[in-house]
């Protein structure tokens, strides 16, 4: 890309210096060709004119006295003329009386037509020059010359016209790549390596480069001055804003954790009282102990239910700041292993349940033992809870491959949800069933996230009303498990 | 002068050509008479040779005399008629006595004059006039310029020795075209 640029501008540069001196020099060829032209021919008809006088007064006593011997010997004196190739002296009535050419073939053929006692003048024609020129004696026209030249100089002067304009055209290419060369160092070597600089920025992000301002104090120092003056103040409102950042951050992170402490303590203060109401309801019930007023007995019952409930909330809120406040192992976690010894568990609990389990052999995965045991407890839990309606039921435990990422799933054939609220489903204390229907404190999935975000990964859900549901979610093990 | 088209320059070769053949057919058929290219000739030498300062001078006319019997008739007026040398008119002088040379630049002596050549020869050496005449050997005999008939063509000799002892300059064109010249043709052509 770069080297692209450089070969454009300074290709460019050297093909426009190119094009300006070769059309000057074409232009200027040209034109002295066409002088040339114009001062050879006038030259030429000037010295055939001159010629043609001699040849003419050298023959006037052979015209008068009609001496065609005579006339060949002056025409023979044409001989030391090698550019004219045929001659001929002519009475006045047209009768030749001498002609002469220099090879064969090129004897005079035809005489131009002269209007009346004029009789003079010159003709180009088929690459030669024709010139007519009167005798005269006695102020009386007494016949005529003609003198035939050719044109072959022309030619050759024009070839050697384009000879010497090549030659030149080359010097001057060479001379137009030197001056570029020139021109490069001088212009486009600074945009080049502010292109490169400009490049080299948006793909480093290095704040501190600065790009050497050129020798000469130009337009092209100012230019990168003013880029460098520009990477100066991103670096320093870069730099302001990193600050600023990390100030913020800071002071997120003070509050956050004095927030996750509040709660803690609160949580944690809040048993006490709960286990004193636990425990003392429990000694009344004792202290009834036979005896049958129903309606006491009840009344005790749906305390202690009201406390352990509160008490199981308030271990999930407990346990939800743990999983986003301590700090984290990273080893191989069997998954597999994880989820068979919940199911256990889970059966033992409810053993007249019809709970059909599958689970790969050994699924490991490289993170947090116990955060990674408390995800999997929430996601088989959950699907053992919305099952429970259902005389038989069906939870899978998967590890699929898509593309570079593994995925893994608990899938329930339960009571589901609705689609449209999948986006609720992972925030805390938000609950899509009534507490009458399946007993809960909602507060599982989101621990389910935030254990799943510490360890890099992410979590969804799919499902339908009464149509079971999956949970998948990503271990990325290898960023998520050092933090 | 430049021919404008190519149409314009075959018209006018056509026409050259007609008018070029013409003027051969009529050189061919109506071949000038013995008389007329004498008579041309007499004139001609007038513009080839120089006479004395004196004479050029004294004369307002350029004078062309025959002595004797006149062989050309009216072809000699014909062919001086409106004539110049030198700027001056051409008239032609017919006399019979070698005492009437005196006014005349060019004498043609006639053929019936061939006695009294000595007399002719001296009084034209005396008064620089240029003698012609078509009697056999007039150059070697004392004449200047002697007409002959050379391979069926009149031709002309030229006695150098006389013309410099009548004090006339005789132009190498002239020399150049004279079939002998007595006396030496100048070096050269």
């Amino acid at each position: 890309m770069t080297s692209n640029h450089t070969a454009s501008i300074s290709t460019r540069l050297t093909l426009l210096n190119m094009l300006v001196s070769g059309v000057a020099l074409l232009l200027a060829c040209a034109g002295f060709f066409t002088y040339d032209q114009i001062t050879f021919r006038q030259s030429l008809i000037r010295t055939l004119s001159a010629q043609a006088q001699i040849v003419g007064s050298n023959s006037v006593s052979a015209i008068l006295f009609n001496d065609p011997q005579a006339a060949s010997g002056t025409l023979s004196a044409l001989q030391s003329s090698p550019n004219i190739s045929a001659a001929g002296i002519f009475a006045r009535d047209g009768r030749p009386l001498a002609q002469y050419s220099r090879n064969a073939g090129e004897e005079i053929r035809n005489i131009p037509q002269l209007d009346g006692e004029k009789r003079e003048g010159y003709w180009f024609r088929d690459g030669s020059v024709i010139l007519i020129r009167r005798i005269v004696s006695e102020g009386k026209p007494i016949g005529f010359v003609y003198l035939r030249a050719s044109l072959a100089e022309i030619d050759r002067r024009l070839k050697r016209y384009a000879l010497i304009a090549i030659g030149v055209l080359l010097v001057s290419l060479i001379a137009a790549n030197a001056v570029s060369s020139t021109f490069r160092r001088s212009v486009a070597q600074p945009i080049i390596q502010l292109a490169e600089a400009a490049q080299r920025f948006s793909r480093d992000k290095n704040y501190a480069m600065r790009v050497s301002p050129p020798a000469e104090q130009n337009e092209m120092a100012v230019l990168v001055n003013s880029f460098n003056e520009m990477l100066s103040e991103l670096q320093k409102s870069h730099e302001e804003l990193e600050q600023r950042v990390a100030e913020r951050t800071r002071e997120l992170v003070s509050s956050n954790r004095e927030l996750e402490a509040f709660s803690y303590s609160v949580s944690h203060d809040l048993r006490g009282p709960l286990d004193a109401i636990n425990g003392f309801s429990y000694l009344l019930m004792q202290k009834l102990g036979s005896e049958t007023d129903g309606q006491k007995r009840e009344l005790l019952e749906n305390i202690r239910a009201s406390s352990r409930k509160m008490t199981g909330l308030i271990d999930d809120l407990l346990n939800l700041s743990r999983v986003t406040s301590t700090a984290m192992l990273s080893e191989t976690v069997d998954l597999s292993g994880i989820a068979r010894s919940i199911m256990e568990e889970l059966r033992l609990s409810s053993p007249d349940r019809k709970v059909v389990f599958t689970a790969p052999g050994r699924v490991d995965v490289v993170g947090d033992a116990r955060l990674l045991r408390i995800l999997m407890d929430n996601l088989l839990r959950n699907a053992w809870k919305y099952t429970s309606h259902h005389d038989r039921a069906l939870i899978e435990f998967e590890m699929t491959q898509e593309g570079d990422r593994t995925v893994y799933s608990v899938k329930d054939d339960g009571s589901g949800f609705d689609p449209k609220a999948a986006d609720r489903l992972f925030q805390p204390f938000q609950r899509l069933h009534s507490a009458a229907e399946f007993p809960g404190s909602g507060v599982g999935l989101a621990t389910v996230q935030r254990i799943v975000r510490r360890h890099g990964g992410e979590v969804w859900a799919t499902g339908e009303i009464e149509k079971g549901a999956t949970f998948y979610f990503t271990i990325n093990s290898a960023r998520g498990y050092a933090r | 002068m430049r021919l404008p088209t190519e149409r314009w320059q075959l018209r006018c070769v056509g026409v050259a050509t007609v008018i070029l053949s013409c003027a051969l057919l009529c050189a061919q058929t109506a071949k000038p008479s013995e008389s007329q290219v004498e008579a041309a000739y007499l004139y001609n030498f007038g513009k080839f040779v120089t006479w004395p300062s004196d004479r050029v001078n004294t004369s307002e006319e350029f004078t062309i005399c025959v002595l004797g019997k006149d062989p050309f008739g009216p072809v000699l007026d014909e062919t001086v008629n409106g004539e110049q040398i030198d700027g001056k008119n051409v008239r032609i002088h017919r006399i019979s006595r070698v005492q009437e040379i005196r006014p005349c630049n060019i004498l043609f002596v006639s053929s019936s004059e061939e006695e009294r050549m000595p007399a002719i020869i001296a009084e034209a050496q005396r008064t620089h006039v240029l003698t012609v005449s078509d009697m056999p050997h007039f150059a070697e005999r004392g004449g200047t310029i002697g007409l002959v008939n050379h391979n069926d063509r009149i031709r002309f000799e030229v006695n150098r020795v006389r013309a410099e002892a009548c004090h006339l300059g005789l132009s190498s064109e002239l020399l150049k075209v004279a079939v002998r010249v007595i006396g030496g043709k100048p070096a050269g052509n």
